[in-house]
Order: structure tokens, then sequence, then C-alpha cells
């Protein structure tokens, strides 16, 4: 690939974590029994709540603690899980919507060109790992922005953090 | 439990017959990794496998090859966990761990073959001599490695499968009627799951390679009657690769249709869409009769992919802060009939 060549490559966001808390104890089994889309994990202490729009799964504790994963946007994640929340709401609990932080952002993009790995290890330690036996990606850190990139031999990409 | 522990370390140093520098350095990573706070409330299964992993770095760092694989045979330890103790390991003692040498896999990996002394339980024809056996098997590895078959693959089916048709090629005329899963166990090895899927790569490259061979070209080749001739084809590897992969790169250097232009010998330029289009037009040259480029099998074959639905407009114009009505909230809820349904059904609980 030139230096000089204009390739646009589209960076595509796949998946965005988030938690919130309700600032009040949560009742699984109430949950479980009144909302629709519920799995209720009873072993792990948790229940499982997806929306369709955005389509979006929480893991909801009872502690109050919430994480909703799948939505493709900042934006998405926040309003999955304000409706989250409002659902909560109207299934009967004093829920107040507070510390909304996005914790992941999982992100594909595809290089016009395939990798040789050993040698992107070699000249790139110590900041790459490979190791074929365990995963058939490059794991490559970067401290300052706190991402972790998988860099496979086929030119995909995938940065999250 | 550090003192159980260091003697553990010794005793796998001694079994894997390590010099003393490597034990003296996998002894010593164990006590940092045991002073360290992030190993101190693990399980005691945990603590085990730190044993295993201090030898392991340590083995890597001085060049021995050993695999997960045995090291976890010989710990009784589940890989996934012994991989996770490893990479915890690599990471809070910010250890440097130089990549597997392949060339020294080959030679530890023949070494434990039982192929190169007579014996009762196998045919006079398996024996090969292990000097033969290794230098043609290194050659295999080495072009599986041109040809994109190692990078990102686990090395054992690999090694395992150019050993078997090196094997083959010195002796073909009593051996190409053994199996793969005959051969290791002659040999006395396991037989990985994917060695036949490499075997099936290698033969694919040898009989392209075979294609651009002048006094072959005139023979119909199969995957059995290539293997007859590899010395000739790994002693022209470079010309014969080159040979057999650059037509389709003066394809590609030629105005075609293709959205955008490759590098030569890389998938058409763009994004994954353009790699879609790419791909069919490739194994379109390839119905042709052309040769197709010289591309990872993963690329050269990929599996069909689920594409996310591009973002419409009304998607991309969310904020996050967008009312929320009471209708939208109670397709989530379940109706009071509902409720009664589902408690009579006791499925909740």
């Amino acid at each position: 690939m030139d230096a000089d060549s204009d390739v646009a490559l589209d960076i595509l966001i796949t998946n965005v974590v988030c938690v919130f808390r309700t600032r009040c104890h949560l009742n699984l089994r109430k949950i479980a029994l009144e909302g629709a889309n519920v799995i209720y994990k009873r072993d792990v202490g948790k229940v499982l709540m997806k929306l369709r729009k955005p389509r979006i799964t929480a893991t909801i504790w009872s502690s109050g603690k919430v994480i909703c994963t799948g939505a493709t946007s900042e934006e998405e994640a926040k309003f999955g899980a304000r409706r989250l929340a409002r659902s909560l709401q109207k299934l009967g609990f004093q829920v107040i919507f507070t510390d909304f932080k996005v914790v992941n952002v999982l992100a594909v993009c595809n290089m016009p060109f395939e990798i040789r790995l050993p040698e992107f290890t070699k000249n790139n330690r110590p900041n790459a790992s490979y190791e074929p036996e365990l995963h058939p990606a490059v794991c490559y850190r970067i401290k300052t922005l706190r991402a972790t990139l998988q860099i496979f031999s086929t030119g995909s990409i995938t940065v999250t953090g | 439990c550090l003192l159980t522990g260091i003697r553990r370390v010794q005793d796998l140093c001694k079994v894997l017959q390590l010099p003393k520098v490597c034990e003296e350095t996998a002894v010593s990573y164990f006590q940092r990794a045991l002073q360290h706070p992030s190993f101190h409330l693990v399980s005691l299964e945990k603590k085990e496998l730190l044993g295993g992993c201090c030898v392991f770095v340590t083995c890597r760092q001085h060049n021995w090859p050993l695999t997960m694989g045995t090291i976890c045979s010989l710990l009784y330890a589940k890989q996934e966990l012994f991989a996770g103790v490893y990479l915890s390991l690599q990471k809070e003692l910010e250890l440097s761990v130089p990549a597997l040498s392949l060339a020294d896999l080959v030679t530890t990996h023949l070494n434990s073959f039982r192929l190169f002394q007579h014996r009762d339980d196998i045919p006079a024809q398996y024996v090969e001599e292990k000097e033969k056996m290794l230098s043609r098997t290194m050659q295999v590895v080495e072009l599986a490695g041109e040809t994109w078959l190692v990078t990102g693959r686990h090395p054992v089916p690999i090694v395992t499968a150019a050993a078997f048709l090196a094997w083959q090629s010195l002796r073909p005329a009593h051996r190409l009627s053994c199996p793969l899963a005959r051969f290791c166990k002659a040999a006395g090895i396991d037989l990985p799951p994917p060695a036949h899927l490499r075997l099936k790569e290698l033969l694919g490259i040898l009989l392209r390679m075979a294609s651009q061979l002048a006094w072959l070209r005139v023979f119909k080749m199969d995957k059995k009657t290539v293997v007859k001739h590899m010395g000739d084809l790994l002693q022209h590897r470079v010309f014969l690769l080159r040979n057999a992969f650059c037509l389709e790169e003066e394809e590609e250097q030629r105005p075609v249709t293709a959205p955008g232009e490759g590098s030569p010998g890389s998938p058409p330029a763009g994004g994954g869409v353009a790699q879609e289009e790419g791909h069919p037009k490739g194994r379109k040259h390839q119905q042709e009769g052309r040769p197709g480029p010289l591309l990872p099998p993963c690329l050269a074959k990929p599996r069909k992919r689920l594409r996310t639905a591009a973002p419409s407009a009304s998607d991309s114009a969310i904020t996050g802060d967008e009312p929320i009505s009471d209708s939208d909230i109670e397709q989530y809820l379940r109706s009071p009939e509902e409720i009664r349904a589902f408690k009579k059904a006791k499925a909740w609980r």
C-alpha cells in the first residue's frame, strides 16, 4: 500500500457497553414475572432483559446495577438504557437514572491487504503479542488510549476499549 | 505454598531435561509471581498452573521449543485455564516472551516420532532416516509459511501434516497408500484434528506449483501423484510460487471492472462490501481456468457472513435524550392475564 494512496477505511462500531445505576433495590423475581423478553438466571443472581429498539440486552442485578450491551453508538446506548430504566419504573420500582457511563466500545475495520503476523509481532514488540496456540490474531495494546486491537492475517482489525 | 511450588517447578524442569539456568530463571519468575498482589488470592489450581507457566515462559525465552499442549498434558491441566494464567503472568510481570520458533518446533516434534528405528509393529518400509525427514519437513513448513498457511494457525497440525507429506515423498511407492491417521499411529503421536485440513491446503499449493513445472505439465497431477514429485517442487519452490501466482497479478494491473485497485497479490482495496464483490470475481476468474491470487485460505474461500444493516437515517438521528412514550414501554411489560397464566405455569420460579 503506497503512502500516497487515498483509500477510505470503514470503521464500523458493532457494540457499545454502558452501565448505570437505579439507586434502588430491584426485585428480580418481580421483573421476571411481570416483564416480557426476560430471562431469569437465578443461580447467578441476575436478570437479562432484551429490548427491540434499540436492539440491546440489559443485565440487571438486585443491587440496582445495570449493564447494557448491543448498541451500535453511544447515543443509542444511552437511549436504550433510559428505555430500560423507564420499563423498570413502570414495573413499580423507584428508579432514578444515575451514573450512566459508557465503559467499552467495540469497532471493526478491514484493511485492504493481508498481514504477516509473525513479522508484524517482531517489528512491534512489546506492544504486540502473538500466541498462535491460543488465538489466531495479534493482540496489540495501546496503553495511552487503553485500547486493545486484535489484528488478523486477513487484514481485519477489531478495536476494543 | 511457596516451597511446594518451587519444588514442583524444579521437578517439571527435570522432566523436561532443561539446563540449570532455565530452572533458576523459572524459579525466580515463580517467586516474583507469588509475591505479586494479583496472584495472592487465586485458587490453588491456578497457583499450580503458575509454576508451569513460569517454566513455559523460560523455555520460550531460551528458545527451548515447548508447546502449551505438552506442558498442559504434563500438568493434567485444561488449556483454557492454563492460557488464562499464562496471559495474566505475562501482563502482570511485564515479561517479554519471544515467539515460538517453528524451525525448533519441527526438530522437537520430529524427535518424538518413532519412525527412525525398526520396530516389530510397523512395516520396514515405514522406517525413515531422521535427517532426511527433518530436512524435507523443514522445507515443507517453510513453503507453508510463504503461502499463508501458517500465520494465525496452531503450529502443531501444520508440522504434523508437513512431516506426513515429507515422509510419503521420500518413499512414495510404499507409503502413498498410508493415510494420515495410520502414519500418526505408526509414529506414536496424536493426530491433531486440523491436520487433515492443513494437509489438504498443502496439497492444493503443491498442485498449483506442479502446474508450472515444465516436465510435469504433460501429466495429469492429483494429490497422490504430486507427492512423488515433491523433491523437485521444493527445490524450485521460489520460482514456481512466483509463476503459479503471478498471472492474477498481471490481470489486476490491467484496468478491470472491480471497484478500486488492489496491490499485487492482494484482494481489491476498500471496505467489507468491496471485498465481498472482489471475492466472487476472484472465484469467477478461477472458474475460467486462471490461477487465483495468493491469499490466506479464509480469504480465498470466505464463509458467509451476516452483515449488519447499514444505519438508517432515523438511527443516526438518535441523541440519547429523546422522550420515551408509555406505549413504547408497554410492549416490555406483561398484561395481568399473562402474569396470571405465567404464575399458574410457575415458569418464572
